[in-house]
This record gives structure tokens, sequence and C-alpha cells, in this order.
């Protein structure tokens, strides 16, 4: 069994979200880390910030939500920002995947 | 002359023995009892003849047979023990009593004077001077219980109480044997880089006890094993060790500690089974294979045997057993590395203790006994020379678990269900083996996915609706990992939007990945050099 959790970290600044991915994605439980995301997230935010730095795993599956996530938060106007520090698995799989065309990857 | 005092006493009885006697052995406790209290009614004249015996907690009195007041049972009418009432009073002073008038101030179940019984008669149903339940007689006429009638429905009492006696430990014994029958193990999990076996004997002194062993994985890629003994033989021992066995998993699943898990357990012991108590080994080993964490409740030390070496109990603290006893004190967990081709042997106390042998002497034994190899043939060759042919008082649960020694050219195959929850019993597989052959972290990372990624194609589009399934095998040198992913399915390409990166990052990531198509499948090549990026 595949286990990631979603945790939405501080609402200091009443108009962005820091969410906490950790665990691992793929194909099994990419579809309820991407609805756990999207829920997290209110439709008046200016930024939002996904940080991956504890995902132990993740491919394609997880990349696809990314991606969507970019997609549907550049629609609504708002900043999305993935921070995956250099070294972690998270990280590798998004340079690969030219991620950085659509967010901003943080350190 | 009244119709109870018809026959004899002792003509009376042997009506009471016939019905106690082997004819009738096959038949259910229910219908033994039914058969007999018909008799014991018919020979009192009385209207009904009851059975209540004591519950599970030992507290209340429940009806389980009756003749002439089936409606008792079938309603699962119940009593306490400690009531002031007609059966009550009789479990506490374990004395006959006549009761002439039937009501609420007299008795405590309503379907008595309901029923219009006038007069009661009971005695306590009492086997080897344990307290097993309450026979009593009532009459809605107005005859009236006398003290001959007293001195009859003791003795038939007696011969009530053994039978049941012997009904219930015959079937404690069954449905303890078959709780251990279903809760250990049949097949133990497969993990590659370990071989495993396991035996489970019953002792022959008093039917099971509650010895258990229990080995699962974890999501996270770790592996728990489990040996414990309830203290306490029969049904009573067998059923909490299944709790025991079902709250051990739970508490593994939510820490990577060993003393967190067993002091939960403990904490869990004391407060759902006040007076348990259970010796348990609980060790967890690193997907790598290469270390174990261990902590010990009571329990024996595991024996460890390293290849073409001597077997040795290492040094580890025992800390108390989980129960009833002291207050409660920090756990502790000791890490023990675990070389390839080490075999670690947990078991319960039924393997080294003896009637006529000091316990040191049986562990040194056992220590003797001990060699490394594969596994079945190990534990066989432990059970003929720890036990032979001698009769064991207790219960034996052996556990036998070996890293296989390192391969000249290591190989891993797999075979899995094309199922999204394949694939994390796939990368746990392969964080056991990568780091065995050489790979560094960034090695490990890289080939999760390009190896996930195979997977999760062969998932998502090898096969129809009736599923399938497909075979990982890699072989390592020193310098690359190279091998296949293959189904037998036909090939799909990938559908809907944001699809399609998954192939695009295997070629990223690989020294080089092929996929073929033909009739029988999909092959996917990969090979990747180590220590590289």
């Amino acid at each position: 069994m595949t286990v990631a959790h979603v945790a939405l970290l501080t609402e200091e600044e009443p108009r962005s979200a820091e969410l906490t991915v950790t665990g691992e994605i793929d194909l099994s439980n990419a579809d309820q880390v991407r609805d756990e995301l999207y829920r997290s997230i209110a439709n008046d935010l200016m930024y939002v910030s996904v940080n991956l730095t504890d995902v132990s795993y993740m491919d394609s599956s997880g990349l696809r939500v990314l991606f969507m996530l970019a997609e549907r938060l550049q629609r609504l106007q708002t900043e999305l920002a993935v921070v995956a520090p250099p070294g972690t698995p998270a990280r590798r799989i998004l340079e690969l995947a030219g991620f950085d065309a659509v967010a901003t990857l943080r350190p | 002359m009244p119709k109870s005092h018809a026959g004899s006493a002792t003509d009376r009885l042997e009506r009471i023995d016939v019905v106690t006697d082997s004819a009738l052995a096959h038949l259910e406790i229910e219908r033994l009892l039914e058969e007999l209290l018909d008799r014991i009614r018919e020979l009192l004249a009385a209207d009904t003849a009851t059975v209540l015996l004591l519950d599970s907690s030992g507290q209340h009195l429940v009806t389980r047979a009756s003749s002439g007041m089936k409606e008792a049972v079938r309603q699962g009418a119940r009593v306490r023990i400690s009531g002031s009432r007609f059966a009550g009073r009789i479990a506490t002073t374990r004395e006959p009593l006549i009761l002439d008038r039937v009501d609420e101030t007299t008795v405590a179940n309503p379907l008595l004077w309901h029923r219009g019984i006038r007069s009661l008669l009971g005695v306590p149903l009492i086997a080897n001077d344990e307290f097993l339940g309450v026979l009593h007689v009532g009459t809605v006429g107005d005859r009236r219980f006398t003290d001959t009638d007293v001195d009859f429905l003791r003795v038939a009492a007696d011969r009530v109480a053994m039978a049941t006696r012997n009904r219930i430990t015959d079937s404690g014994r069954a449905a303890a044997l078959s709780l251990q029958r279903t809760l250990i193990p049949g097949l133990l999990p497969e993990v590659a880089g370990l071989d495993m076996a396991a035996r489970y004997a019953p002792g022959e002194a008093g039917g099971v006890s509650g010895d258990w062993y229990d080995v699962f994985k974890l999501p996270s890629g770790w592996l728990c094993v489990t040996v414990g003994d309830v203290v306490g033989r029969g049904l009573d021992a067998a059923t909490v060790m299944t709790r025991l066995r079902t709250a051990v998993r739970s508490y593994a699943l939510d820490s990577a500690d060993p003393a967190e898990v067993l002091t939960k357990l403990d904490r869990h012991v004391r407060h759902f089974e006040p007076q348990m108590m259970a010796t348990v080994s609980y060790a967890m080993w690193e997907p790598s294979l290469c270390r174990m964490h261990l902590s010990l409740a009571g329990h024996l030390t595991p024996v460890m045997a390293p290849d073409n070496a001597p077997a040795e109990l290492p040094e580890i603290p025992i800390d108390p057993p989980v129960g009833a006893g002291l207050v409660p004190r920090p756990r502790r967990t000791t890490a023990v590395d675990v070389e390839p081709g080490t075999a670690v042997l947990f078991y319960t106390d039924g393997l080294v203790e003896r009637r006529n042998r000091p316990l040191d002497d049986g562990l040194a034994l056992l220590r003797d006994v001990v060699r490394s190899g594969p596994t079945e043939a190990l534990c066989s060759d432990v059970m003929l020379r720890m036990v032979g042919t001698d009769p064991t008082d207790d219960d034996i649960a052996l556990l036998a678990i070996r890293r296989e020694p390192d391969a000249a050219a290591p190989e891993l195959t797999l075979t899995l269900e094309a199922v999204p929850e394949s694939l994390a019993d796939m990368r746990a597989a392969l964080r056991r083996w990568l780091p065995t052959v050489g790979a560094t972290d960034d090695d490990i990372d890289d080939l999760l996915v390009i190896i996930g990624e195979a997977g999760a194609n062969v998932i998502e589009h090898a096969y129809g609706p009736g599923g399938g399934r497909f075979e990982l095998r890699l072989t390592a040198t020193e310098a690359q990992v190279e091998g296949t992913v293959r189904d037998q399915g036909n090939w799909r390409s990938a559908r809907g939007t944001n699809r399609g990166r998954g192939t695009q990052l295997m070629q990223q990531l690989s020294d080089e990945l092929r996929i073929e198509h033909d009739n029988g499948g999909t092959t996917v090549y990969l090979r990747r050099s180590l220590g590289n990026r």
C-alpha cells in the first residue's frame, strides 16, 4: 500500500497557503493526493507553496498531479511554488520533466 | 403415593446414568443437557427442569437448556450470580434451596412467574470443586419439594456437572486448536533475500496454549516478526493470543520502534486484559535486511547462527513481560547486525523447557543444535533434536529467518499482480535488494522510478479488466544493473492529458531503454550504470 499525507501547514498570510506532502506518490494513490491538494486550496489565494521535501518516491503519476495543479492555479491566477531541495527524489523528477517552466521550483 | 417417589433412588439414578454414558457422547452440550433435564423432570414429577451455566465473564448465569421452559433459552435469560434471589443465592452459598413463593421478590427471572411456577428447587452444579452453574426444577401445581427430592437432585446434579465439565473442556480444546490453526500463518510472506520457515506443535499436557508467531510487511518496506506466548492454557489463552496478535499489527503500522510497540501493547494488555500476561519478542528488519531492531518483553533471546560458524545467544536486554505485574518501565530496543547467510531463530519456551532439565541446559543444547542453512531443514532439524519422540508439556512455536548468502551474480526475480497495490511491494523489494548490489542512494532513487514506470505501464495499459501478472527480472554486476519488466498483455498507448511522461522519464534516467512488443506481450529492457550520477 502506498501512503502519502497532505497537510495544510500555515496560513499566516491570509491569502497564502503552505502545503506539505509526505510519503510516496504512485499510480495507486495519485488521485487521492490530487483530491487532498485541491481540497486544501481555496479560490481566494494569491500564493500556494507545496513542499515535497519528505516525499520519498514520486513517479510520472505524481508529475501529472503537479502539472494539473499548476495548470489550474494558472487559470485562477494563483502563484505556485514547489519546494524540493536538490538531492531529493522529487527534485530530480521535476527537473527532468521541465516542471520549472510552469511553476517556481525552490530548494 | 406421589409419583415422585416411584422406584428406589438407585433405580432412578440409573436412568440418569444411562443418559450420561457413551451412547450420548456425540451430542452437543445443549442437546445432552436437554436429554438429562427431560429425565430429571419426569423422575421428579416436575413441570420444568432448567440448567443455567456461568458465562465467560464469570459474573452471570445464562440459561443454557430447559425441559418445560425452552423460552428461557431462546430469550437468553441471564441473572447476576451476586444477586440475593433464587439462582444468585445458590451460586453464592453453593447449597440447595427450596422456594415456595415465586415472584419478583424471590426470583430474578420474570419468566419463572410468568410460567406460573409456584414452587422451585435448585442445586449448584459443581465438578472438581469448580462451580459451573445451577440446576433447578419447578412445579405449577400444589406439589412441594421435599428433602428426598433435594437428595435426588443433588446426586443428579453431580452427574450433570461431570458431563458438562467434560463437554466444555472438549469443545474448548477443539475451539482453541482451531483458533490456533486459523491464526498461525499457513504461508509466510515472500521477501526477496530472506528464507523463512516455521513450526507450531501443540503440547500434550492439556491442549493448546497461547503461543503464536506472525510475520508481516509494512508499507514502508520494513518486515515485522512477532513470537509470543500468553501465560495460561486453553481457549482463554488462545483468544487473548488472537487479540494481542492483532494489537501488535495495529501498533506496528504506526511505529518504527519495537520498544514503543511493546510499550503500547503493555498498556493495551493492562487495560483490556487485566488478568493476563504474555512474553513477546518483536523484531523489525530494515528493508535492506542488514539490520534487525529487537525488543524483548520477558521473552527468550533469539539464536543467531552466522554462516559456517557456531550459533550464539546475543546479549540483548530483556524487559518485563507485557501485562500484569509491576509498574511499567521504559522498554529498550537493540539493533542487531544480520550478515548475509546468518539465520535467526525465534521460539517459545516450550522448545527448551523440560521438567527434568535446567533452562540454561536447554538453551545451551539449542545453541549447539542450530546451524545456519536453508530454513525448512533448519526447523526440522531443531525439532528433531530438541523434541525427538518425547511428549512435550507445552506448546512450541518456532520461526527461522535466514538472510540469504550473497550470490556471485546477484539476481532479483519478482512476479507481481498487475494492480496498483503491487507498486509499493515492488519498491520495498527493490529497496532491500539494490543496496546489497552496491547501488548508491541516487542509483536507488533513479532505478525505483525507471522500474516503477515500467510497472505502472503494465498496470494501466497491458490487460483488460480481468487483469494479469508481470515479471521483473534484474541482474547486477559491479558496474551496472540490467534486466527486464515483462507482461503477457496487449500494448495500448497512454490516454488522457498529461499522460505519457513516464516513458520519457524512463529514457532520461537509464543508460539504455528499449520497449518491445510482440504477440506474447511487452518487454521493457533496461540498463543503468551504478555510482555515476
